[in-house]
């Protein structure tokens, strides 16, 4: 009977499980809400798990058990569930009548609040619809979005307009929610990213080890102790600031790039423009070079993450001085530093936030890089696969490997 | 079972709420907030108030989960082996003598219904979270060395405290209730002064909280809390500090403000407000 508030809780963006709801069940059973405050603590402790989930549980929670009227959700403070609701049923009882005036005198509080829960429960029947006032009311992001996504379908088609390129990044951020791309989903992914190494001073007995020795000694024991394994990942970015290419993704690369950020310690990050020439640059202004051949002195169990469209102009990639700096005197083309890059990170990967549905039809460097870097795009699922790639450092694919035996 | 605070503590009736929601439904309680505003202190309470062991984990980055369940050691029975046990009354052939049980251990073999605390659950890796996930979901635990499965004898109440200095994974905090714990009010202050320093008078109170929210508000790096405040009235007290304190002249602000930068930001204030 309490499934329309289960599914607003859905739609103001709260994870729902199973689990929780026949905790919600069991909780009831248990006799654990006998009024209204404590079901509001009780459903609260079991559906919230996030501050950020707070305001959105506070809505349902009234529209569905106080119905609140649709555009007027009142905003629930910690004390709102003692006073609003119940001061407001209280008065409007009085001025009806139905409650005498000196009821506050005459009642307990717990009465009162005994008396309002099982009105909202009655009432509760006939606001069963009122869960579909959620998102027509202006006021649910839920429903605001959804308006938005219908609007950028209509301009959707015409894509190489600048006008529309704020739109197209809305369109995208849409393509990426339906993905799902999500900060709390993406930190689980970025957590199965992990180098286990032996670190520390050795503390951990090795127990075979110690049997073994002791036993070619004659019994007499000799101790051997191991460093414990523990999590050294190393990982350097490399973003592509550069031109309006990457400009439609910059929401995206932000958020997965921020979740890198607060979950690694060892996180080292460089800019470049487009393709890779001599060196990259520790500013945005990519003002301050580091130069390619310091990178790769880098330990080669560091993880390489490059993060770019790989669009850009074929002379780009292929020629010796197609750098796309004007004043660049630099001789060797960008595929050969980023064979570079390839050959000496075996643990490397590319990402590119342009939906994969698109490469094919957009550059052909997207798919030239391809042959040298393992690519993956900015989807939850390409994401997973590019961490697999981290993580089993999969051998440089067979053309880099040609090129790197013939130069 | 009931909790409902004790002597020296000041439970806001919310919390008392979801403290004995917690308890019914056998779920691990964690409890975030502000450095002083008396998370793990709760843990204390609640044994105290109803009369429970309390199992105590202090939480280390260098945990690995299992020692809080139970500890093998390997070299004293090596050493045993070799050495012979002695008078020591252990047995080289029962492995049993060989293993000692960390809190989370402890609290499981008791027969009676106890506290455990896992403090600061955050400084730990989130491997070590997700080892104990299971751990205290199940209420057991394994024994490797033996495939011995240890399994709770009475739940215990769990309290789980963090400073959120690091996010939590989901998968930990869909297991837990989850409880923000929000800077006392004013009122709750007083209430929570009175607690400790009944004899404290009302201007003196009154003053001093005013200053104290006051200063609270002009975003030091660290704020002072709660512990502050009462080390503060203390140090009042001792002193036979008459009221009214001004703000411009604050006595003993080392008790409050703890950082140099601090210290001279407010000197700094001061000093224009003069």
């Amino acid at each position: 009977m309490f499934l329309p508030f289960f599914y607003q809780l859905r739609d103001q963006g709260i994870p729902v499980s199973l689990r929780y709801v026949l905790e919600f069940y069991q909780a009831m059973e248990k006799g654990l809400a006998p009024d209204l405050d404590r079901l509001f603590i009780l459903t609260r402790l079991i559906f919230v798990k996030k501050v950020e989930h707070f305001d959105g549980f506070e809505q349902a929670f009234a529209a569905y058990f106080l119905g609140a009227e649709g555009g007027s959700i009142p905003r629930f403070s910690q004390q709102a569930w003692e006073d609003k609701g119940f001061s407001r049923w209280l008065e409007e009882e009085m001025a009806r009548g139905s409650l005498p005036d000196d009821a506050v005198e005459r009642f307990s509080l717990a009465e009162l609040l005994q008396r309002f829960w099982e009105v909202a429960m009655e009432q509760r029947g006939k606001h069963r619809g009122g869960h579909t006032w959620v998102g027509t009311g202006g006021t649910s992001a839920f429903g605001h979005s959804g308006g938005e996504r219908e609007g950028v379908r209509v301009h959707g088609d015409s894509l190489h307009g600048s006008a529309l390129k704020v739109i197209e990044t809305r369109r995208y951020m849409d393509y990426a929610a339906s993905a799902t791309l999500r900060a709390e989903n993406l930190r689980q992914v970025l957590a199965a990213l992990k180098h286990m190494a032996p670190a520390g001073p050795p503390t951990d007995l090795d127990v075979d080890e110690t049997i073994d020795r002791t036993c070619r000694n004659g019994g007499e024991i000799e101790l051997v102790f191991k460093r414990e394994l523990r999590d050294r990942i190393q990982l350097i970015v490399l973003l592509d600031n550069g031109g309006a290419s990457m400009h439609p993704y910059l929401d995206l690369v932000k958020l997965v790039f921020g979740q890198m950020r607060d979950q690694f310690r060892d996180l080292d990050y460089y800019y470049f423009h487009n393709c890779i020439y001599g060196c990259v640059y520790s500013d945005p202004q990519r003002l301050a070079p580091c130069p390619v051949h310091q990178l790769v002195r880098r330990d080669p169990e560091t993880r390489v993450l490059v993060i770019g469209d790989a669009n850009m102009a074929p002379a780009e990639l292929m020629v010796s001085n197609g750098a796309i700096d004007y004043f660049s005197k630099v001789r060797v083309p960008g595929r050969d530093w980023l064979l570079q890059l390839r050959n000496h990170f075996a643990h490397s990967v590319w990402l590119n936030p342009m939906p994969r549905s698109r490469w094919p039809h957009e550059s052909r460097t997207i798919q030239q890089i391809g042959e040298i870097f393992p690519m993956e795009d900015l989807t939850l699922a390409g994401i997973r696969r590019a961490v697999e790639w981290l993580n089993s450092g999969a051998p440089p694919s067979r053309n880099s490997r040609q090129v790197a035996a013939g130069s | 079972m009931q909790f409902l605070g004790t002597d020296k503590y000041y439970l806001n009736p919310e919390l008392r709420e979801i403290v004995n929601i917690a308890m019914a439904m056998e779920k691990p309680l964690l409890v975030t907030g502000e450095a002083g505003t008396g998370k793990t202190q709760l843990a204390f309470e609640i044994a105290r108030a109803l009369g429970l062991t309390l199992e105590e984990a202090r939480c280390k980055s260098t945990f690995k989960g299992e020692e809080l369940c139970y500890v093998y050691d390997t070299v004293l029975r090596l050493n045993d082996s070799r050495f012979g046990t002695g008078e020591s009354g252990r047995d080289v052939n029962k492995i049993w003598d060989y293993l000692g049980f960390g809190p989370i251990g402890r609290a499981f073999l008791a027969e009676e219904r106890r506290v455990l605390l896992l403090d600061e659950i955050d400084k730990t890796d989130s491997d070590t979270q997700d080892n104990l996930l299971d751990v205290l979901e199940d209420g057991s635990f394994i024994i490797r060395e033996i495939n011995h499965k240890v399994k709770a004898e009475q739940m215990p109440v769990i309290i789980i405290t963090s400073n959120a200095k690091r996010e939590l994974s989901d998968p930990f905090l869909r297991r837990c209730y989850c409880h923000h714990i929000p800077f006392p009010s004013m009122e709750e202050m007083s209430q929570i002064i009175r607690l400790h320093y009944p004899e404290v008078p009302a201007p003196l109170m009154d003053s001093a909280l005013a200053i104290f929210y006051n200063l609270r508000q002009q975003g030091f790096e660290k704020p002072p809390a709660t512990a502050e405040l009462l080390d503060w009235l203390g140090a009042l007290l001792l002193d036979g500090a008459k009221p009214p304190i001004t703000p411009d002249k604050i006595p003993f602000l080392g008790t409050l403000l703890k950082r140099t930068q601090d210290l001279l930001h407010h000197k700094g204030v001061e000093r224009e407000s003069v």
